[in-house]
């Protein structure tokens, strides 16, 4: 077989994997999208904040991966999205600051424009910041999401400080309120439009760029990649999509205080990423879905009064997901420094192998 | 103008908390590659247990003792900041630092409750110094740091250990050509680092009540301090830690004291930006 049909070949196979792909991500996200209705009302808000979780952690792996850059302050972005959202609608007036619910805008516009305030914000910190070591990148990012933080607490007559606000106006396309089963659907479904949009990425030629840099930056840089670009690129689309989250994150709480925008939040989404790969968008979902469980099932047993024969102080829920959290992190970075999923498949194919091998007569 | 040389006053005292900490951030950087996102947490660990150990023994022991075991822990958080040999990249040791940092919060809150502590000054006296208050704390803190800027040169520069820490830094193939284990290199910068930022801490405390939660702030002023300097340079980090503590008290003096955290954040953003156009990632 000549070299060019080799290739054809392996082209051909290369776009039937893909197609293959394609269906099962279109299957899954449907799926995804009709389960909420399935669910039972408490489960519902779950179920669309591991979505919005996903979508932040989407963004994040990317960067983890590709860019060998670590954001501590996703959180931030998705606190930008969410407050230029729920103060949009509310109508807020620079100069009086009075708030006027006939001038808001349509909460759709505001949830369209959420990402875009924090793509611009992200440009202006990634500029300067994309050509350094990681460490002064995320040092940066929490620094930003500190200030964004506290910024809620001194704008007060924004943001109602630490008392937070009721955003009172929701989502609505077309007559059609989406609250609930239908808010959560409509997430899923933009959480598997993010994962095409990542996936076709990864594959295209700014794609092989991204994992030429991963693989070896000065060798990217020498061959000609804009290596400082393409990084400010994920960075940007990191924080869009964190800025997006938070959007939607209005309507689903119609409701916006700090605590949901800790720097804490921040940290979870550095440990999702870590959970299901630096790099891989499949797994950063994977990690979302399993830390709002985890973090949901540990402050049920933290309210108990008692844990094995232990009296609980209320302070329990807290001491709680920290520690865990915290040793989580501290255990997957130690020994399964690309991501926990990829580390046991790895060990599971290597076990494999071994099984397999014949035994030496 | 009486009110303009007190912020000033205050700032150093506090700044010097800040300059501490990011020469002990300096340190450990230049001798490892790591950043330590946990180096707060040893200032907070050691006023915590200065309070605790301070109800049954004189103030003075249990800071002595607070110290010592800080240090103790800073040289177990090395072994698991440097991670395994070969596999465990610097941006992997950065984020194995930020959990530690996380489960510090868990353990700290565990032990010593969510109340922020604080206990007796070096002395109940102030001096009048021309209507600017000073207060012995802010003397022996500000002291303390130049101090340990003076030290810290003269260690890195004249005794084996200091060009020991520096030559595992600059080419860590070659140190270990010439017989130097990092991992005790490491070991040894942490310990150093973590007893400086224990002193801090433990001289903090009376000034500044600490809680559990207080070691992220801590770091983040500490790292702003450090920045100044690029991570690689202990005279900038003090004059950084300096100049931090007093624009943010300006701040907190002529602005609004809500912003002084945020000042000082964009302080240390901006710095790095100007930073970013003089150092390349390799």
């Amino acid at each position: 077989m000549s070299s060019d049909a080799v290739v054809q070949v392996l082209a051909g196979r290369r776009r039937r994997i893909g197609a293959v792909r394609l269906v099962a991500l279109v299957v899954a996200t449907a799926l995804a999208c009709w389960l909420p209705f399935q669910l039972e009302r408490g489960d519902i808000g779950l179920y669309d904040r591991m979505g919005l979780y996903a979508l932040v952690a989407i963004g994040l792996t990317l960067l983890m991966g590709f860019a060998g850059q670590v954001s501590l302050g996703q959180g931030g972005f998705f606190l930008i999205g969410a407050y230029t959202s729920g103060l949009l609608t509310m109508g807020l007036d620079a100069d009086t600051r009075l708030v006027d619910p006939e001038a808001g805008v349509d909460p759709l516009l505001a949830v369209a424009v959420a990402p875009l305030v924090s793509a611009a914000i992200a440009v202006v910190i990634g500029i300067p910041l994309m050509r350094l070591r990681g460490h002064y990148l995320a040092f940066a990012t929490l620094a930003f999401a500190l200030i964004a933080w506290s910024l809620l607490y001194a704008q007060d007559r924004f943001t109602g400080g630490q008392y937070g606000v009721t955003v009172t106006k929701r989502l609505a396309v077309g007559g059609h309120e989406i609250t609930g089963a239908t808010h959560a659907a409509v997430v899923w479904g933009l959480v598997g439009l993010a994962l095409l949009l990542s996936t076709n990425l990864v594959a295209s030629r700014a794609g092989r760029a991204l994992q030429a840099i991963a693989a070896n930056e000065p060798a990217a840089a020498a061959s000609g990649i804009n290596v400082a670009r393409y990084k400010l690129q994920l960075f940007v689309f990191a924080a869009a999509l964190a800025g997006l989250a938070g959007g939607l994150f209005t309507f689903y709480a119609q409701f916006l205080g700090p605590e949901d925008f800790g720097i804490i939040v921040s940290l979870l989404f550095v440990v999702m990423v870590s959970i299901g790969g630096l790099g891989s968008v499949y797994g950063a979902v994977v990690g979302a879905v399993t830390i709002v469980y985890v973090e949901h099932k540990l402050r049920e047993l933290g309210t108990h009064e008692t844990l094995l024969g232990w009296d609980l102080p209320p302070t329990a829920p807290s001491i709680l997901s920290l520690g865990v959290f915290g040793l989580l992190l501290i255990l997957i970075m130690l020994f399964f420094p690309h991501g926990l999923l990829p580390g046991i498949a790895g060990a599971m194919s290597g076990i494999r192998r071994r099984l397999s091998r014949r035994p030496t007569p | 103008m009486t009110t303009f040389f007190q912020l000033i006053v205050v700032g150093i005292s506090t700044g010097s908390v800040f300059a501490i900490v990011g020469m002990s951030l300096v340190l450990v950087y230049r001798a490892t590659g790591i950043v330590n996102f946990a180096q707060g947490v040893f200032a907070v660990l050691a006023g915590l247990l200065t309070y605790s150990l301070g109800k049954h023994l004189p103030l003075p022991l249990a800071a002595v003792l607070a110290t010592l075991v800080t240090a103790f822990v800073a040289t177990l958080v090395a072994l698991v900041a440097v991670g395994i040999r070969g596999r465990t990249t610097h941006l992997a040791s950065l984020i194995i630092t930020v959990g530690i940092a996380i489960f510090a919060e868990a353990v700290l809150l565990a032990a010593f409750g969510e109340v922020p502590r604080s206990y007796a000054a070096v002395s109940d006296r102030a001096w009048d110094i021309g209507g600017v208050l000073v207060l012995p704390q802010y003397a022996v803190l500000a002291v303390v740091a130049l101090v340990a800027a003076i030290g810290l040169t003269l260690f890195l520069r004249h005794t084996i250990v200091g060009q020991a820490l520096v030559a595992s830094a600059d080419s860590p193939r070659a140190a270990e050509l010439i017989g130097l284990n990092l991992r005790s290199v490491a070991l040894i910068a942490f310990a150093v680092a973590g007893a400086l930022t224990a002193i801090g801490g433990v001289l903090l405390a009376p000034a500044m009540p600490v809680a559990y939660s207080s070691g992220l702030s801590i770091t983040i002023n500490g790292f702003a301090a450090a920045v100044f300097g690029g991570l690689a340079s202990i005279r900038l980090a003090l004059l950084g830690g300096y100049a931090l503590g007093v624009v943010e008290q300006l701040v907190v003096g002529y602005i609004d004291p809500q912003y002084n955290l945020i000042i000082a954040l964009v302080v240390m953003l901006v710095l790095i930006g100007w930073r970013s156009r003089g150092e390349l990632a390799v």
